[in-house]
C-alpha cells in the first residue's frame, strides 16, 4: 500500500518516465526469459529454475517500480550508509557464504540464495559518484583519483577474496567509466589504469608464449620473455631496458622539440617496471582454471583440459543458427548437451542457435537502445551525481555485454560474466532491474523542479 | 549542478561512441557467423550431433557344386563405443577396467582403443561376436557408461569348421599398411579382409558394400534416434566345383592318416573340375573370429598357411611309373609280355640300385611289374625306352610346370631329364635314367599335378587346367561369371599303350599294392607310391581314378601323406574314402554334415532407448 501511495504522490512523474527505455528493458526481460527457459529445458532442475526465475522476476519488477518511486538523491544523502552496506554484504558473504565451485560467493537467506557481489558493485558506483561529485573542484588532483580508488579497493578486495574474479573484473569499467566521465586528468587515468592493464597483460603474454612456442629456445624472444617471469637477472635486464626506453623517448622528444612534461618520461620506465613486477606476482598466483580460460581464448584448438570446448561449442551453436535459427527448444547443440552452461553464461549462444541472427540482433539492438537511453539519462540528469551514476552503470552494462557476447562469438576469453537480464540467475536479475530502476529514476527526475 | 563546474559532457560522448563501436563490432561478428559462415557452422553442428555406425555387409556366400553353403554368415553381437563430445566429463579409466573384467581382456589395451575413439571422434568396435551371456551382462553397462552400445552384425561363419581351410581361407584383421592401401576402397580400420585362399582371391567379389546408420547422439555419446539408414549390399556368391562330401572325406581321411600331414586332391577327369583339395595340417577358420582372444592368438600362432596340395613339391616315387610305361609302349621298345628277373637289386657298373622288395620279385612282366611296383622291372624298361622319351611324356602330363590354377603359392615342381640337363650344360648318365624311371632323383611334383596326371591317365591324355569356380553370381545385376573348363594339353599315345597302362592300374588295385582302395561295385584303378625322402620317413602316395562300370571315370585322386611310409597303407585308404563319398556310398566312418547356420536377421543396432531420463 505504501508503495502505491508513494507512486501516486509523484503524480506527473509518469509523464516524465522514459517509456522507450522501459519498453526496451521489458523487451529484454521477455526475450531473455524465453531464451533462457528454452535453454534450461533440458536441465534436470527445470521446474526449480522456472520457479526461481519468476519469483526473481516479480521481485525485480517490484524493485524497479519501487526504486522509481522515491528520489534517487536519497542515495547521495545516505552515501555513508550505502558504502557501509556494500562493505557489510561482501564481508558477510565471506563469513556466512557457502562454498560452491570453489567460491564463497553465495549467501543463503530465508530459503533463497543470493550473490551479493553484484549488488555491492552498484552500491560502490553510488558511493563513488558521491565522492567524485564532492571532489568536483579538485577533480584534476591526483589525490582524487587515488582516494576514489581507495574507496573502491576494500569492496573489490573482499570480492577477489571469495574469489570471484569475474565480478571483480566488472568493477573496473564501472570505476574507469565514472572517473573518465567525471573529468579526471587523462594522464593520471591512463597511468593508473594502464598500470592495471599491463599488470593483467603480463601473465597473458607469458601464457601466450608458453602456448604458441612451447619449445622456444632460451635465447629466442619468447624464451627471453619467459625468463623474466623467474624474477632473476632477466627481470632486472627488462627493467633496465624500460629505463633506456624512457631515456630514449626523452632524447627523441627534445630533439624533435616536442613539449612534453619530463615527468611523463620518468613515468614510462616506472610504470612498465612496476607493471612487470606486479604482473609476475599475478602470474605466480593465477589459478589453473583461469589460465586455461586464457588458453582457450588464444588457441581454441589446443584444448587444455577441455577449456576450449566451451568456446568451440558456443561458436558452433551460434553460427549454425543462421538467419532464422532452428526454433525454440530445438537447437541440437543445446538440447543434446553439447553447449555447456547453456542457460547461464552461454545463453546467448543458445539464443543464436534457436532464434538465429534475428534473435541475436534483436537482443543486441535492445541492449543498444537501453545503453543509449542510459547515456541520454546521464546527459539530461539534473545533477552531477545522477550524471556520474548513469555513466558508471552504462559502462558496467556495456562491459558485461561485450564480455559475454564477445565470449560467445569467440572474440573474448571465457570470463564467466553473465549476460544481465538474459542469463539465468535470480540475484543478477534482481540487482540489474534495481540498478536500471535507478537510471529510470534519474531520467524521470531530470528537471530540478520535482 | 549541485557542486563544482560544468559536467564534462564531451567525455560522455566519447564513452557513448566507444560503447556504440563495441556494439557495432559485435553486430558485425554476429552477421559474419550467422549469415556468412552459417553453412560451415551448421556442418560442424551436424557432425557434432550425428555418428555413423557402420554395418558390415554380409559377405557373399560360398557354395559347393551341389549348392551346399560352405562359407556363409551368422548374426553376431558387437560391442561399440561412441565417444561423447564433452571430453571433460568422460573418464575412460573405469570403463576400460569394467570392460576388461567383463571381456577378460587387458584394460590397458581397451583404454588405448577408447582414447583413440575419442581422439578421432568416431565409433570403434571394442569386441566382436559376443556370446549371449556376455551380451546380457554388457547391456547393463549401457546405462552406466554412455557411449557403450551393442549392435547386431553379420559375421562370417564356416558351417563345416575345419573344412577345405586352405582353399577357403579365413578372415583376418588388416595391418595398418594394408588399411592405408585399402582405405580409398571403403575399408574401415576394423574391417576384416580375406586371408589366403578364396576369401583372399575373391575379396572384391565377396565383400559387398557396408551400410550404416546415422544416429543422433548427445554430448555424452548416448544414442538418441536413427536419422537415416544407408542399406548395405551383400557380397556376390561364389559357386565352387568342390563337392563338400568328397572334401570332407579328404580332410577327415588325411587327419586320420598315420602322420596327419599331407594333401589330397580330387579332379573330375571329364572336365578338370576340382572336387576336393585338402591340405593338412589345416585350421578352423571360425577360430579367427572367436570372442576368446586366447583362441584367436593360439590359432594364429599354430596357423599353417602352407597349402601342401599346390605348394608342396615331393618326389612322386612309384606313382610316376605309369608315365614311364606309357612312354615305353608308345615307342614300342618294350614288349609287355617280356619277363624281367628281379633279384632285389640292379647293378649298373659299380653302383647298385635297389628294389623295394629286398628278396626280389623274381620273374615278372608289365602287369605284375606295375602291380607289384617292381623297381628292377622299371630300371630295365627305362633303359630300353630312353630317358629323353620319358622326360617328353612327363612334360606332356604337365610335370615341371605350374598348372596356373588361380591360387597363390603354386609350385611347378621339378622335372629332370636329358633335355633339361643339356640346357643346364650338364651331362646325363644311365644312373639318372634309372632314378627317373621310378620317379626319384631330382624329380619333384605337387599333389595337384599328380591328380591331373591321374585324370589324364583315365581320360586318355586330356590334361586339364584345374577349375574350381563354377560361377560367380553377382548381386549388383551383372550377369553371372561362368568359368569354362580349359584343356592345357593332350598326351598323345597309341590306343594300345593306353590300354596296357590302364589295365595295369586296374590290376594294381584289384590284386596289387593298391588293394586297400578297392570299392565294391566301382571300377578303381590306381598306383601307390613310396617316395624316398632324404629328410626322413618316406612319403606315402596314391594316385587313382574311379568309374562306375561302363561309364568314363568321374573322379581322379592324388593323395600324399607326408612321411606316411607305404602308399598302400597310408595314402590309399584316404583315396578310398573320397571315392566312396563321390559315388555316394555310405561310409560308416563319415559323420553327418553340419547343420546349416541360422539365417541373418535384419541388422539393426540396438540403441539404448530410453537413454537416461528422456525418450
Amino acid at each position: 500500500m505504501t508503495m502505491v501511495r508513494a507512486v501516486r504522490a509523484q503524480s506527473g512523474l509518469s509523464g516524465r518516465v522514459d517509456w522507450t527505455y522501459v519498453a526496451a528493458v521489458a523487451g529484454l526481460v521477455i526475450a531473455g526469459s524465453l531464451a533462457m527457459l528454452s535453454a534450461a529445458s533440458t536441465t534436470p532442475m527445470y521446474s526449480a529454475i522456472l520457479q526461481k526465475h519468476f519469483i526473481a522476476l516479480t521481485l525485480g519488477i517490484t524493485l524497479f517500480t519501487l526504486t522509481l518511486a522515491f528520489n534517487y538523491q536519497v542515495f547521495q544523502d545516505q552515501s555513508k550508509f550505502v558504502y557501509a552496506t556494500a562493505i557489510v554484504i561482501v564481508a558477510a558473504t565471506l563469513i556466512l557464504g557457502k562454498i560452491s565451485r570453489g567460491q564463497r560467493s553465495w549467501v543463503h537467506l530465508f530459503g533463497f540464495s543470493f550473490q551479493p557481489a553484484e549488488m555491492a558493485r552498484t552500491l560502490v558506483v553510488l558511493a563513488l559518484a558521491d565522492f567524485l561529485d564532492r571532489r568536483a573542484r579538485r577533480i584534476g588532483d591526483l589525490s582524487t583519483l587515488l582516494t576514489g580508488l581507495a574507496i573502491c579497493a576494500p569492496v573489490m578486495a573482499l570480492v577477489l577474496k571469495q574469489p570471484d574474479f569475474s565480478t571483480f573484473l566488472t568493477f573496473v569499467p564501472a570505476i574507469f567509466g565514472m572517473m573518465f566521465a567525471a573529468g579526471i586528468d587523462m594522464f593520471q587515468l591512463v597511468a593508473v589504469f594502464g598500470f592495471g592493464g599491463l599488470t593483467i597483460s603480463v601473465p597473458l603474454i607469458y601464457t601466450v608464449c608458453q602456448i604458441r612456442w612451447p619449445d622456444a629456445a632460451a635465447h629466442s624472444l619468447p624464451g627471453m620473455i619467459l625468463a623474466t617471469s623467474r624474477m632473476g637477472f632477466a627481470t632486472v635486464a627488462a627493467i633496465l631496458l624500460f629505463c633506456a626506453l624512457g631515456l630514449l623517448a626523452w632524447r627523441v622528444s627534445s630533439w624533435m622539440r616536442v613539449q612534453v612534461k619530463p615527468a611523463a618520461f620518468a613515468a614510462i620506465p616506472i610504470l612498465l617496471s612496476a607493471a612487470l613486477l606486479a604482473g609476475i606476482v599475478v602470474h605466480k598466483h593465477l589459478k589453473g582454471y583461469q589460465r586455461n580460460r586464457f588458453v582457450a581464448w588464444i588457441a581454441p584448438q589446443s584444448d587444455v583440459q577441455g577449456a576450449a570446448y566451451n568456446v568451440i561449442q558456443s561458436q558452433i551453436a551460434l553460427g549454425s543458427g543462421g538467419m532464422w535459427g532452428k526454433g525454440l527448444f530445438s537447437g541440437t547443440q543445446s538440447q543434446l548437451g553439447f553447449l555447456p552452461e547453456r542457460h547461464t553464461d552461454f545463453v546467448f549462444a543458445n539464443l543464436g542457435e534457436e532464434m538465429g541472427f534475428w534473435g541475436t540482433s534483436l537482443i543486441l539492438g535492445l541492449y543498444m537502445i537501453v545503453l543509449w537511453r542510459i547515456v541520454s539519462a546521464a546527459r539530461l540528469a539534473r545533477d552531477r551525481y545522477g550524471y556520474l551514476v548513469c555513466a558508471g552503470l552504462a559502462s558496467t552494462l556495456a562491459f558485461q555485454l561485450v564480455l559475454n557476447v564477445g565470449m560467445c562469438v569467440g572474440l573474448m576469453p571465457v570470463a564467466g560474466v553473465p549476460l544481465p537480464l538474459v542469463s539465468y540467475g535470480g540475484s543478477s536479475l534482481l540487482v540489474t532491474l534495481w540498478t536500471l530502476g535507478i537510471v529510470a529514476n534519474i531520467y524521470a527526475r531530470r528537471y530540478a523542479l520535482l | 549542478m549541485s557542486r563544482g563546474g560544468a559536467v564534462p559532457v564531451e567525455r560522455l560522448e566519447i564513452l557513448w561512441y566507444v560503447i556504440a563501436a563495441a556494439g557495432l563490432v559485435l553486430g558485425l561478428r554476429l552477421a559474419q557467423m550467422q549469415l556468412v559462415q552459417a553453412a560451415e557452422w551448421r556442418q560442424a553442428a551436424e557432425r557434432n550431433r550425428s555418428q555413423m555406425i557402420h554395418q558390415n555387409a554380409p559377405r557373399g556366400r560360398i557354395y559347393d557344386r551341389h549348392g551346399v553353403p560352405v562359407a556363409t554368415n551368422a548374426p553376431a553381437f558387437s560391442l561399440i563405443f561412441l565417444p561423447g563430445k564433452d571430453r571433460r566429463r568422460q573418464d575412460l579409466h573405469p570403463l576400460a577396467e569394467e570392460l576388461g573384467r567383463q571381456l577378460s581382456r587387458d584394460p590397458e589395451e581397451l583404454l588405448e582403443k577408447l582414447e583413440q575413439a575419442v581422439r578421432e571422434e568416431s565409433a570403434v568396435r571394442l569386441a566382436e561376436n559376443l556370446p549371449a551371456q556376455t551380451m546380457f551382462r554388457l547391456s547393463e553397462l549401457k546405462t552406466i557408461y554412455p557411449g557403450v552400445d551393442l549392435v547386431v552384425e553379420a559375421r562370417r561363419w564356416y558351417p563345416f569348421g575345419r573344412f577345405a581351410s586352405h582353399l577357403l581361407g579365413y578372415m583376418g584383421k588388416m595391418s595398418s599398411r594394408e588399411w592405408r592401401e585399402r582405405k580409398p576402397k571403403g575399408y574401415r580400420v576394423d574391417s576384416r579382409i580375406g586371408r589366403i585362399g578364396l576369401e583372399r582371391i575373391f575379396e572384391d567379389e565377396l565383400r559387398g558394400r557396408d551400410g550404416g546408420l546415422r544416429m543422433e547422439v548427445d554430448a555424452q555419446g548416448r544414442l538418441k534416434r536413427v536419422i537415416d539408414k544407408i542399406p548395405f549390399e551383400a557380397g556376390s556368391n561364389v559357386h565352387l566345383t568342390i563337392d563338400a562330401a568328397v572334401q570332407r572325406a579328404a580332410d577327415e581321411g588325411l587327419r586320420a592318416s598315420v602322420t596327419g600331414r599331407g594333401a589330397a586332391v580330387a579332379i573330375d577327369p571329364r572336365n578338370g573340375d576340382l572336387l576336393a583339395m585338402s591340405s593338412q595340417p589345416d585350421f578352423d577358420p571360425n577360430a579367427f573370429l572367436s570372442t576368446d582372444p586366447n583362441e584367436v592368438k593360439s590359432t594364429i600362432s599354430d596357423l599353417s598357411e602352407f597349402n601342401n596340395a599346390i605348394s608342396g613339391a615331393y618326389p612322386p616315387g612309384s606313382t610316376f611309373k605309369p608315365i614311364a610305361g606309357l612312354a615305353a609302349f608308345q615307342d614300342g621298345r618294350v614288349n609287355p609280355e617280356e619277363h624281367v628277373y628281379c633279384p632285389g637289386h640292379y647293378d649298373l657298373g659299380p653302383r647298385t640300385f635297389l628294389c623295394d622288395e629286398k628278396k626280389g620279385h623274381g620273374r615278372l612282366s608289365w602287369y605284375l611289374g606295375l602291380a607289384k611296383s617292381c623297381n628292377v622291372y622299371f630300371y630295365t624298361l627305362g633303359l630300353k625306352t630312353g630317358a629323353a622319351s620319358i622326360e617328353r611324356y612327363a612334360r606332356a602330363f604337365g610335370l615341371g610346370a605350374k598348372t596356373n590354377i588361380p591360387m597363390r603359392g603354386e609350385k611347378g615342381g621339378h622335372l629332370f631329364g636329358p633335355e633339361t640337363r643339356k640346357k643346364a650344360g650338364k651331362s646325363w648318365y644311365d644312373g639318372d635314367t634309372l632314378n627317373l624311371s621310378i620317379g626319384q632323383g631330382e624329380l619333384t611334383v605337387t599333389p595337384l599335378q599328380m591328380a591331373i596326371v591321374a585324370a589324364a591317365l583315365s581320360n586318355r591324355g586330356s590334361v586339364w587346367r584345374p577349375r574350381y569356380i563354377q560361377k560367380i553370381v553377382y548381386t549388383d545385376g551383372r550377369p553371372d561369371a561362368v568359368k569354362p573348363s580349359e584343356r592345357l594339353g593332350l598326351v598323345t599315345a597309341k590306343e594300345e599303350a593306353w590300354n596296357l597302362v590302364q589295365r595295369a592300374l586296374e590290376v594294381t588295385v584289384s590284386s596289387g599294392t593298391g588293394a586297400s582302395a578297392r570299392v565294391p561295385g566301382i571300377l578303381v584303378a590306381g598306383k601307390t607310391g613310396t617316395a624316398q625322402n632324404p629328410h626322413g620317413e618316406d612319403h606315402a602316395w596314391f594316385i587313382t581314378y574311379a568309374a562306375r562300370p561302363g561309364e568314363p571315370a568321374s573322379i581322379a585322386v592324388a593323395v600324399l601323406v607326408e612321411n606316411g611310409g607305404h602308399g598302400a597303407a597310408a595314402a590309399a585308404p584316404v583315396a578310398k574314402r573320397m571315392i566312396m563319398a563321390h559315388f555316394g556310398i555310405a561310409d560308416p566312418a563319415a559323420a553327418k554334415p553340419a547343420p546349416p547356420p541360422a539365417p541373418v536377421p535384419a541388422l539393426t543396432p540396438a540403441p539404448l532407448l530410453p537413454a537416461g531420463r528422456r525418450p
